[in-house]
C-alpha cells in the first residue's frame, strides 16, 4: 500500500517534470518557423513589419512567422542586453545597434555569419555590393576585418534639416547677407556647402524672441536658430561630440593600436579639446532644454516639428514625422542637406561623422532552420526591388547599385543627401567595455553641456576612466 | 491533535513509504550528483528539479499524516519566498564575492575586493558616495514634503465640506498614475519651451526660466513631483487614524474648555502616532530606491544620480554584476539599520509614554 503511494508520487513527480521539460521547448516544425525578433521602435522597422506582413513569400514554402518586439529607443539596449546576459535565449534575430557588436560577440551571443555568405554566392554578392563604410561599421568584429557578424537592415547618417519658409526669405536673405557677408543657406546645394560657421551664424541670426519678427510674421513665441543633439541619455551627445573631435583632428581612442592603445594624450588631446570646445560654443545658439542636458534627438526633432527651430541636425531615421502634417508643422517647408564640416585654412570643407543605422544579427541559438528562414528574408530584404520600395517609403539602402540610381533621390526630400554622405562616416569602438566607455563620456559630457565644467577637464576626466578601465580590461600595462 | 501525530511512528532509513522523507533526501541527492555528472546542463537542470520536487512531496506526505496542518498551510509561502526572495539574496551575495560580468562567460573569485573597490577606489567610490548623497538628501527632502503635505491634506480632509468626497477621489489621482505616465507628464511641465511653469514665469519676468538647469532646480523639480505623487498616500494613513478618535474626548475636552493646540496633542496626536511613523517607514524605505522619476526627468544630469540608479547602469548596462550585487548589499545593509532604527525608537517612545 504505502510502496504504491510511493511509486504514485514518483509518477507524479515525473509527470510534472515532463510537463515542465515540454513546456520548456518551442517545436519548429517543417512548416512553420517562427523567427523572434528585438527591434527599435521607429519607421525603419515599422515599415519592415508592413512589408514582410503584406509581401513576404518564403521560397523554401514555410510559413514563416516574424514575432517582433518593437522597443523603445532609449530602453532599447537596456532590455536587449538584459535578454540575451540572462540567458533566456528569447531572441533569435536582432536589430542590433552597430556599436554593440563587440560586446555580444565576446559574451558568445552574436553568430558569426562567414560560413552563410560564403556558402551562398547570391548572399555574397549582396554583402559586396555595400558601401564599404557600411559594412565595416555594421557587420566586422574587430573593426574593419574579414569577419561577420551582420547584414544592414537600416543604414542611416546625420542631415541638416532645414526651414525654407525662414531661410529662403528675401527679407532674412539681406539681413543675414548685411550682417556676415555670406549667403544664408536655402537650397538643398547650400545646406551641402555648408560648414560649421555658416551654421553658428544662423544660429545666433535666428534667435528672436517673443514678439519679435521673423520672415515678415510677429512671433508668439521664442524662436531659435539651430539645434544638435546634446542629451544625457544613451549616446545623444557622443554622436555629436565626436564628428567634432575627428573633424579636428582628435581622436577618441588611438586608432593605431585599437584597442590597446593609451586613452590619455589621444582622448584628451589639444585638438580633441578644440572639438568639444567648438561643440560646446554652438550651445548658445540652440533651444533652452539643452542647458537641462536632456536634448537628445527625440527633443530636438520635436523643437523642429512645432517650428521652433530654422535647422536641426538629426539622423534620417527621425525624418518621416516630420514630412507627415499630422505631426509637423513644417511638413511642406522642408529642406535636407548634408550635415555641416569643418573648413579648414585651405578653404576645403573636412567631413568626418558618426554613422548611425543598425545591422541584423543571428543569435547563437538559432536553429538551422530558423538561421536559412532568416537568411532567406534577409536576401528578400536586401533585394534591389525591397530596397527601392524601402527608400520609397521612408528607409535608406546602402546598396550601390540602389543608391546611385537616379530614381532613389526622387524618394524623400532628404535622400539627395545620402550618397555623398556615406564616404565620410565613421563608428564609435566596436569593443565588449563599449558601454561603460559611453556611459562614463556621456556624463562627463552632460557635465561640459550643462555648464558645470570645461572642454578640458571633461576629456581629462574621460582619459583618466579609460586608462583605468583599458587597465583593469588587461588590454594595456 | 498531537495525540494523533505521535501514532505515526518515524520510519526506518530504507523503509519505502511515501512519508520517509529522509529516504527522499537521500536519492534526491544521488539522483542529482549523478545527473549532474552525467547529463548535459539542459537535462540535468530538470532532474534536480524532479528530485526537489520528490523530497517536497515526501515532506508534505509525512507533514500530511502527522496532521501538522499548519506546516502545511504555510508551507506554499515558505516555498515561494525561498524560490523568489532568499535564494536570489544569497546567490546575489556569493556573486558579490566574484568577478563575473554577466556578457561574458569568466569568473574568478576577489573576496572583498568588489566592496573595496566601491567604497574606496578613487573612481568607483567617488561615484558611489555622491549617489548616496543625493539619496540621502532626496530622502530627507521627498519625505518631509510629504508628510507635511501629506498631514495637512489629511486634517483638511477630516473635516466635512461640500464636494469632500469628489476632492478626495481627486487627490488621490497620482498615487493611482503609473510613476512613468508622471514622470513624462512633469517633463513636459518643465519644458522651458513647451512647458506652462516657464510660460508663467517667462512672461511675469521677462527671462528665460530653465528650471532644470542647475541642482537646485533639479532636485526642487524631483522632489515635487515624488511629493505630488506620494502625499495622498500618507494622507490616507493619516486620515485613517484621525477618524478613529472618538467623538466624546472632543465633547469631553470642550466642557474642560481645553484649547485646540493642547487638544490636538493630548488626543489627536496619541491617535494618529503610530500611522505617521507607519507612513514615515514606508515612505523612506521607498525615497531611499528613488530611480525612476530620476531616469524620466534628469537621467541622473545635474548631479541627481541616486544609489539606485547608479545601481541600475552598474549592474544592468555596464554589464558589472558583481559590482552590482557589492552596492546593493550595501544598500540593503543601510535599509536594513534604517528600518531598525526607527523601530527602535517608535517602541521606546510607546513604551515612555
Amino acid at each position: 500500500m504505502t510502496a504504491m503511494t510511493k511509486v504514485k508520487g514518483l509518477a507524479t513527480a515525473a509527470s510534472f517534470a515532463a510537463t515542465l521539460l515540454v513546456g520548456g521547448v518551442t517545436y519548429a516544425s517543417a512548416e512553420e518557423v517562427t523567427l523572434t525578433m528585438a527591434v527599435p521602435d521607429w519607421p525603419p522597422t515599422r515599415i519592415m513589419k508592413k512589408f514582410f506582413d503584406e509581401q513576404y513569400k518564403p521560397k523554401s514554402g514555410n510559413t514563416v512567422k516574424l514575432d517582433v518586439d518593437f522597443i523603445p529607443w532609449p530602453d532599447f539596449y537596456t532590455r536587449v542586453n538584459a535578454s540575451l546576459t540572462s540567458g533566456e535565449k528569447k531572441y533569435n534575430f536582432i536589430v542590433s545597434d552597430s556599436q554593440w557588436l563587440g560586446a555580444f560577440v565576446e559574451g558568445g551571443y552574436f553568430r558569426k555569419i562567414n560560413d552563410l555568405i560564403d556558402a551562398d554566392p547570391e548572399l555574397k554578392a549582396t554583402m559586396e555590393s555595400m558601401h564599404p563604410a557600411v559594412l565595416n561599421a555594421y557587420s566586422t568584429y574587430p573593426n574593419s576585418t574579414p569577419n561577420y557578424y551582420g547584414f544592414p537592415q537600416f543604414p542611416d547618417v546625420l542631415v541638416t534639416y532645414g526651414r525654407k519658409d525662414v531661410l529662403c526669405n528675401d527679407d532674412e536673405q539681406a539681413a543675414f547677407k548685411a550682417k556676415y557677408n555670406e549667403k544664408l543657406p536655402c537650397t538643398g546645394e547650400e545646406i551641402d556647402a555648408m560648414d560649421w560657421n555658416t551654421f553658428e551664424h544662423v544660429g545666433e541670426f535666428f534667435q528672436r524672441k517673443k514678439g519679435d519678427k521673423l520672415a515678415g510674421q510677429v512671433l508668439d513665441d521664442d524662436f531659435y536658430g539651430i539645434a544638435y543633439q546634446a542629451g544625457k541619455g544613451y549616446d545623444f551627445s557622443t554622436s555629436s561630440v565626436h564628428t567634432f573631435v575627428w573633424e579636428h583632428g582628435g581622436g577618441i581612442w588611438d586608432e593605431t593600436k585599437a584597442p590597446t592603445g593609451h586613452a590619455e594624450g589621444v582622448v584628451n588631446s589639444p585638438k580633441s579639446i578644440e572639438g568639444m570646445e567648438h561643440f560646446l560654443k554652438l550651445l548658445k545658439y540652440m533651444p533652452p532644454v539643452v542647458k537641462t542636458g536632456t536634448m537628445d534627438i527625440f527633443v530636438s526633432d520635436q523643437l523642429f516639428r512645432e517650428g521652433k527651430v530654422a535647422m536641426n541636425i538629426d539622423w534620417i531615421g527621425l525624418g518621416e514625422a516630420s514630412l507627415d502634417p499630422k505631426t509637423s508643422k513644417v511638413a511642406d517647408k522642408l529642406v535636407f542637406g548634408l550635415a555641416p564640416g569643418l573648413r579648414g585654412p585651405d578653404g576645403k570643407v573636412n567631413r568626418t561623422s558618426q554613422i548611425g543605422g543598425q545591422p541584423f544579427v543571428l543569435t547563437t541559438w538559432t536553429t538551422p532552420e530558423q538561421i536559412k528562414e532568416a537568411v532567406g528574408f534577409v536576401k528578400w530584404w536586401l533585394s534591389p526591388d525591397i530596397q527601392h520600395q524601402f527608400a520609397a517609403g521612408g528607409g535608406q539602402s546602402a546598396i550601390k547599385s540602389v543608391y546611385s540610381d537616379p530614381k532613389y533621390v526622387t524618394y524623400r526630400p532628404w535622400d539627395r543627401a545620402w550618397a555623398n554622405s556615406l564616404d565620410w562616416q565613421k563608428d564609435m569602438w566596436h569593443v565588449p567595455q563599449f558601454f561603460e566607455l559611453l556611459t562614463q563620456q556621456q556624463d562627463q559630457y552632460d557635465l561640459a553641456i550643462t555648464g558645470k565644467q570645461d572642454a578640458k577637464t571633461t576629456l581629462d576626466n574621460i582619459a583618466k576612466f579609460q586608462e583605468d578601465l583599458l587597465k583593469n580590461a588587461g588590454l594595456i600595462q | 491533535m498531537t495525540a494523533v501525530s505521535s501514532t505515526l511512528l518515524t520510519p526506518r532509513l530504507t523503509a519505502v513509504v511515501a512519508h520517509n522523507w529522509k529516504l527522499a533526501i537521500a536519492v534526491a541527492v544521488v539522483v542529482s550528483a549523478i545527473s549532474m555528472a552525467g547529463l548535459p546542463a539542459a537535462v540535468s537542470f530538470w532532474v534536480v528539479g524532479a528530485a526537489a520536487a520528490l523530497v517536497a512531496a515526501a515532506f508534505t506526505v509525512n507533514a500530511y499524516r502527522r496532521h501538522y496542518f499548519g506546516a502545511l498551510l504555510v508551507a506554499p509561502a515558505i516555498a515561494v519566498l525561498f524560490v523568489m526572495n532568499i535564494f536570489p539574496l544569497l546567490w546575489s551575495l556569493g556573486l558579490s564575492f566574484f568577478a563575473y560580468q554577466a556578457n561574458q562567460q569568466t569568473i574568478r573569485f576577489v573576496g572583498l575586493g568588489n566592496y573595496v573597490r566601491i567604497l574606496t577606489n578613487d573612481l568607483a567610490a567617488h561615484a558611489t558616495w555622491g549617489a548616496l548623497i543625493n539619496t540621502a538628501m532626496f530622502v530627507v527632502f521627498t519625505v518631509s514634503a510629504q508628510m507635511i503635505v501629506g498631514f495637512l491634506l489629511a486634517i483638511l480632509f477630516a473635516k466635512q465640506f461640500p464636494l469632500r468626497k469628489y476632492l478626495l477621489i481627486l487627490v488621490l489621482t497620482p498615487m493611482m498614475l503609473s510613476v512613468v505616465a508622471s514622470g513624462v507628464f512633469f517633463t513636459y511641465y518643465y519644458d522651458p519651451t513647451f512647458g506652462i511653469l516657464s510660460y508663467v514665469i517667462n512672461s511675469i519676468s521677462g527671462n528665460q526660466f530653465i528650471l532644470m538647469s542647475n541642482k537646485v532646480g533639479a532636485v526642487a523639480g524631483i522632489v515635487f513631483a515624488d511629493a505630488w505623487m506620494w502625499s495622498p498616500f500618507v494622507m490616507l494613513l493619516v486620515l485613517a487614524g484621525l477618524v478613529s478618535v472618538p467623538k466624546y474626548l472632543y465633547e469631553a475636552a470642550a466642557i474642560d474648555r481645553i484649547s485646540s493646540w493642547r487638544q490636538f496633542w493630548m488626543i489627536t496626536f496619541p491617535y494618529i502616532r503610530g500611522l505617521l511613523m507607519l507612513a514615515l517607514l514606508f515612505r523612506t524605505i521607498e525615497a531611499f530606491k528613488l530611480a525612476d522619476l530620476v531616469i524620466l526627468l534628469t537621467k541622473g544630469g545635474n548631479d541627481t544620480l541616486t544609489i539606485s540608479y547608479h545601481l541600475i547602469r552598474i549592474a544592468n548596462e555596464q554589464n558589472k554584476t558583481s559590482e552590482g550585487a557589492a552596492i546593493s548589499y550595501l544598500m540593503l545593509f543601510m535599509v536594513i539599520v534604517l528600518t531598525n532604527l526607527y523601530l527602535y525608537l517608535a517602541n521606546r517612545r510607546t513604551q515612555g509614554a
